[in-house]
């Protein structure tokens, strides 16, 4: 008998479980509290509500605790060693500042103490040349400083050029591990082969301070989830939506900053093969963000692109996930020249909402959307949760006086006004991009998406929406379907004039084999796929287009479709290109993909026409109208709805504005607008 | 105020606002992405608005500060210089002339109309800084220069494109006069890329919200910048606030000129008066009407609610008096590169200086104030093409009366980035020895300022020629409050196989140290840059003792300055 697969997302304030039973295919979804003290508590108690945890056969796992680490500052105490003469990059920066006019703007503070900076003789150049040997003795010199100071905990190694040649990086490594035994090393070159010192300095810096935190912490769960019974295959997801065994993670800890939110691409990716749809994007709506990604021809976006706040880069692949500060908390406030604003300021989970009685006193979204009759009081979180209407009104209210507005009038307002900030994010990920709306389906989820997914339809100029099932547990759900996955690349630097092919096929299989060799370690070489892309830029440009290449090697023949694949992307995503210039190639890259064997999720079966449960009063901007509310639950295959109409369930619901369409497929999904058949 | 608000649409408002910005970043990413030179791609010196049709700016996204202000003048005179009806749909007009309206001849604005059923509702501009212009020297930085003419190019608006077709002939010339065509055509390239994106996506937007409601919700905009504007000024006690610093040499004569500045402050206006600076140099000091407004409304934006709409509304309450003739506004033909990157500086930090006692929480001690802007040229033997190149360096930030000077960070007027020794060294011929925080070099302080930087190079391949346009090698930047100054900046030349730095005027026997024309650096011989630290805020005795151990223990500052001028007690922080 296969055991089962769990997927787990730990959050702020909840940690989602999905479990699925291959042998009678049956899905089950809970919540536990997060505990962040001893974030596996809460893994481990809500493990609890599996029968038979020894039964599980696949166990995957997305926690924030990397990032939480960096924001909140507590990391490790790190040393920092670089070519000598450029201790200070990580000081220094880049010298721009967040905002432009901001006279209070304070620098950020790398995650390193300048005192823990140490230098080494050794110098490559642009092209590869060696122009100075590493000189061991310094690297000795800053070991014995190290191990004089006594608090340092991880190394962080970054030299000039090691992405060109990572040869004095690994000496480096070598040397620390004799002096410095069972002290963590992270090089530039593993973590981030790319140039730009001071964004690879962040990177590697980030990297080795939290890996004292990460490998404490999969040794505990471990050992928990053995006291448990749970043996077998454990493992933890990746900012690439790839996962990566526990000892993995461990060594590269950095590869797991962004880890929750892309549950949430990975199941999408899901529902497009599902729903038959080749353009996707995402909106995940929770409390106090929104995080925005697309998914086309079944393929996620990537990006090298993030910081984890201003000023620190953290640039390994990692899924192109927007984030803006706009939830179901979002606050509505008026500005000094009486301008209604909602946002970024977040409720939080508490004080929360006036609605949730909790303390909270000023108007937020969801507090409008009670307001509307949108979200039923009565029937939040399946009713787990009483919420105050009466405090949601009287919280409205007090912001509608400013404004000389009716209740109605200013929850109307302030949803459109969070519509419009989660339409920049939209924008941002489609038009931004070269990418028109019209040709994508809007997937909403996260407990406040649904609400929002016709209105964000209307104003982003969406046809398609989908509510896909479990929307409230959709990252941890796509836990469930992850893939291992790796990543590698190297700078190369040739142009198109001077091209060498031999040697660019050369790095290309090379990449190859390194990726399958790094799956193979962790015990992965079934179902093996690989994707192979090259960056270019015009010469003289400095940022590039990665442009797939769908074959193995540079000749005469795959070469020139190269150059011409890349003006054609310049032209659709710029406007323009420049057809007679030279082409530079920076990066070559190679995508290593294990696929798992993904859960055959069971039909609802046929329904006979869907009926509401009640009727209550909604207000749209076309006015309030006593509008049919129905159960999710009770919805089968084929049933159809126009609406106004709300449809509840018990992590969410879905808004239907008048006129519009719904359908309900074969697995339970809500098909909204023209894939109803609008 | 309030009864004319409440009439306004406030949700549209912010609604079309927050697009409009949206738009600006969106075309500032197209040129990012897509502009050759490093000080464009890197850096960032570039900006993007969109102004209405009468040339008011009605939006714009946050990249390089100085050319904000500058936007409502350069629409409008670019604007005035065509008959009604002969900016056509379709066509782009390119501009660089400093004597109408622009801030230096280096940065290019493009402009482009945006038609709606044949009426223009808008424009969308791009503004970026070109390295290459011709000129006297490489790089436009021509610290000799005594004539607008040795400067560059000077392009007054023409069409670049008309009817969405390139106006061949404009191209020609315009590539004929630099020295690097290939960067200068992908930059230009670039520059259009984004009004064309800006302008399409306006089109959407207004086709959206309908003509009627957009005019509307623009003029409502910059009627809601100007009235929180007004309440901002409201807020600072009535008065007149005097402060002058002044810029060492103008690179023709060693002598110093001054930047005089009043404020008057009454009621919800504000009258920034340049009355009694020094008179125009005969070197490129100089700043243009451009930049003396360019500069007020700066200054003014940092000491105000960060918030408010950016547009021209926020500009109304503020008046600049500028004589002309002066360092701060130029009269024909003199010359100016400098003056948008050094005089500008100079003067918004003046006019904070001036407000330190009315908002001293909005307020800090002198920056640096100079871009330490260095200019080279060669040939490239490997592509066959000279390279010209524009390099930037950080220095520190002023003391605050609630924080300390930000270390290595870009002069008020500029929000750029410094270019990473990596790409640096792989587009160009230069070894990069050291990069390095300059101990000392934050003016003490009870809030120190910010420390500089010092850049050491060493020229690994071919024949070189530098130019700079930098300052403060003679003037350090002033404290506040009882705050030290700043450390001094400096540019120091070694000739191969010699142990010897030298100041550039000693060893090329130039009139000033900071600002100079075309010397030739040899294979083997280094230069070596050094900016200025911030001033300090408060008496650095009252500085808390814990901080004094820790800037000693981090190296920001010696065991001398410790002791001696922080007064740290002997054996703390040892």
């Amino acid at each position: 008998m296969a055991g089962y697969l769990v997927g787990i997302d730990v959050g702020g304030t909840f940690t989602d479980f999905v479990s699925y039973d291959p042998n009678t295919r049956a899905v089950d979804v809970w919540k536990n509290l997060t505990t962040p003290k001893d974030p596996n508590e809460g893994i481990v108690t809500g493990l609890g509500h599996v029968k038979d945890p020894s039964g599980i056969g696949n166990m995957r796992l997305g926690t924030t605790i990397a990032t939480n680490a960096i924001l909140e500052r507590k990391g490790a105490i790190v040393a920092y060693i670089t070519t000598e003469g450029f201790r200070d990059v990580p000081f220094i920066q880049r010298g721009n500042r967040r905002s432009h006019y901001d006279i209070t703007w304070v620098k950020p503070k790398p995650l390193v103490k300048r005192r823990h900076c140490f230098e080494v003789r050794e110098r490559i150049m642009s092209n590869g040349e060696v122009q100075t040997p590493l000189d061991p003795e310094t690297v000795r010199a800053a070991a014995k400083a190290i191990k004089a100071d006594g608090s340092i905990e991880a190394v962080a190694v970054n030299l000039l050029f090691s992405y060109v040649s990572p040869e004095h990086e690994r000496e480096v490594k070598k040397i620390l591990e004799q002096e410095l035994p069972g002290v963590p090393v992270s090089l530039s070159y593993d973590v981030l082969p790319k140039w730009k010192e001071y964004e690879r300095a962040s990177t590697t810096l980030a990297d080795a301070y939290v890996k004292p935190l990460v490998v404490r912490y999969s040794k505990t769960l471990k050992s928990r989830l053995k006291d448990k019974g749970i043996t077998d295959h454990v493992v933890l997801i990746k900012s690439n939506g790839g996962e990566m065994t526990l000892d993995a993670a461990a060594n590269a800890p950095i590869q797991m900053t962004v880890s929750g939110p892309t549950g949430g691409v990975i199941a999408a990716k899901h529902i497009a093969k599902l729903c038959n749809v080749s353009h996707l994007v995402t909106l995940d709506m929770g409390g106090t963000s929104t995080d925005c990604a697309t998914v086309i021809n079944g393929r996620e976006n990537f990006t090298t692109d993030f910081e984890i706040e201003f000023g620190v880069p953290i640039q390994i692949p990692m899924i192109d996930i927007r984030t803006i500060g706009a939830g179901g908390g979002s606050m509505a406030w008026i500005d000094k020249g009486g301008m209604l604003r909602v946002g970024p300021q977040s409720a939080g989970a508490s004080p929360g909402p006036a609605c949730y009685m909790m303390g909270g006193t000023e108007a937020t979204v969801t507090d409008a959307n009670v307001t509307l009759g949108r979200i039923n009081p009565g029937n939040f979180l399946g009713g787990a949760m009483k919420l105050d209407a009466a405090a949601a009104r009287k919280a409205v209210e007090t912001v509608g006086k400013k404004l000389g507005r009716s209740a109605e009038e200013t929850a109307l307002a302030m949803v459109r006004i969070a519509n419009n900030n989660m339409v920049g994010a939209l924008r941002s990920v489609l038009i931004e991009r070269g990418l028109d709306p019209r040709d994508f389906a809007l997937l909403a989820f996260g407990g406040a998406g649904p609400l929002h997914i016709n209105d964000l339809m209307d104003d982003a100029g969406i046809p398609s929406g989908i509510v896909p099932n479990y929307p409230g547990q959709f990252s941890a759900f796509g836990f469930i379907m992850t893939d291992a996955r790796v990543d590698t690349m190297r700078t190369v630097q040739m142009t198109s004039k001077r091209f060498d092919q031999a040697r660019a096929t050369e790095v290309l299989q090379s990449l190859v084999a390194s990726g399958l060799e790094d799956l193979k370690a962790q015990g992965y070489t079934k179902n093996i796929e690989v994707h192979r892309s090259v960056e270019l830029r015009y010469l003289g440009q400095n940022y590039e287009l990665e442009v797939p290449i769908p074959f193995d090697r540079f000749d005469a023949t795959t070469t020139p479709k190269v150059w011409e694949a890349f003006h054609q992307l310049h032209q659709a995503r710029f406007g323009f290109n420049i057809p007679r210039e030279i082409i530079e190639v920076i990066t070559i890259k190679a995508t290593v993909v294990s696929l798992t064997e993904k859960p055959a999720f069971k039909t609802i079966g046929k329904g006979a026409g869907a009926k509401p449960l009640n009727k209550r009063p909604v207000t749209f901007t076309s006015g309030t109208v006593e509008t049919p509310v129905y159960d999710r639950g009770a919805l089968k295959e084929g049933d159809a709805i126009t609406g106004p109409a709300v449809i509840e369930e018990p992590a969410s619901v879905t808004v239907l504005n008048p006129g519009r369409k719904l359908k309900v497929d074969a697995y339970g999904n809500l098909l909204i607008g023209k894939l109803a058949g609008e | 105020m309030t009864t004319n608000l409440r009439d306004m649409d406030m949700v549209t408002m912010n609604i079309i606002d927050s697009t409009m910005v949206s738009v600006c970043r969106e075309m500032g990413i197209v040129l990012m992405k897509t502009s050759y030179s490093t000080i464009f791609n890197e850096a960032l010196d570039f900006t993007c608005a969109l102004a209405g049709p009468d040339g008011e700016m009605i939006s714009q996204a946050e990249f390089c500060p100085s050319m904000i202000g500058g936007v409502p003048l350069l629409a409008r005179s670019c604007v005035r210089e065509f008959k009604p009806g002969e900016i056509e749909e379709g066509d782009v007009i390119v501009h660089n002339d400093p004597y109408r309206g622009g801030l230096h001849c280096p940065e290019h604005t493009m402009i482009k109309p945006v038609y709606v059923d044949g009426e223009i509702m808008a424009y969308a501009m791009s503004i970026g800084h070109l390295v290459e212009i011709g000129g006297m020297v490489a790089g436009a930085f021509a610290g000799e220069a005594t004539e607008i003419f040795q400067e560059g190019i000077r392009v007054p608006p023409v069409k670049i494109r008309a009817k969405g077709e390139d106006v061949e002939e404009v191209w020609k010339l315009l590539l004929a006069n630099v020295r690097t065509p290939r960067y200068n055509y992908g930059d230009l390239r670039a520059l259009i890329a984004a009004v064309d994106l800006g302008e399409k996506r306006l089109v959407d937007l207004i086709r959206k919200y309908g003509k009627e409601t957009f005019r509307k919700t623009i003029a409502d905009l910059i009627t809601y910048s100007e009235a929180r504007m007004r309440a901002e000024i409201a807020q600072i006690p009535d008065g007149q606030y005097k402060f002058s610093d002044t810029v060492e040499d103008d690179g023709i004569e060693a002598k110093p000129y001054t930047i005089n500045v009043t404020v008057h402050v009454q009621g919800d206006e504000a009258v920034i008066d340049y009355t009694g600076t020094s008179k125009q140099a005969r070197g490129p000091i100089n700043g243009t009407l451009g930049v003396s407004w360019s500069a007020a409304y700066n200054a003014m934006l940092h000491m105000t609610d960060q918030s408010i709409p950016r547009n021209s509304g926020c500009f109304k309450p503020i008046r600049v008096v500028s004589p002309p003739g002066t360092v701060v506004n130029v009269d024909y033909p003199g010359p100016e590169v400098g003056g948008n990157t050094e005089t500008h500086c100079k003067i918004a930090g003046t006019i904070i200086g001036a407000m330190a006692k009315a908002v001293p929480n909005r307020t800090m001690a002198a920056e640096g104030a100079t871009h330490t802007n260095f200019v080279f040229s060669g040939y490239d033997k490997a592509q066959d093409e000279t390279f010209v190149c524009y390099a930037i360096e950080l220095g520190g930030w002023g003391g605050r009366s609630f924080a300390d000077g930000n270390d290595a960070t870009d002069a008020i007027n500029g929000n750029c980035r410094v270019v990473p020794v990596e790409v640096f060294e792989t587009r160009y011929p230069w070894q990069t020895m050291s990069y390095e925080l300059v101990q000392d070099s934050g003016g003490p302080g009870e809030h120190r300022g910010g420390l500089s930087t010092r850049r050491t190079l060493k020229n690994a391949k071919v024949e070189i020629t530098g130019s700079q346009m930098s300052d403060r090698h003679r003037n350090q930047p002033w404290g506040l409050n009882g705050g030290q100054k700043g450390g001094l900046a400096g540019t120091w030349y070694r000739k191969a196989n010699s142990d010897r730095w030298q100041m550039i005027d000693e060893a090329f026997g130039k009139v000033s140290a900071s600002k100079w024309a075309n010397i030739r650096i040899q294979p083997g011989d280094s230069m070596r840059f050094q900016t200025p630290g911030g001033g300090g805020w408060g008496d650095p005795k009252k500085r808390p003792r814990d901080q004094v151990q820790e800037d000693l223990r981090e190296g920001y500052i010696s065991k001398d300055v410790a002791r001696k001028v922080y007064g740290l007690e002997a054996g703390g922080g040892d």
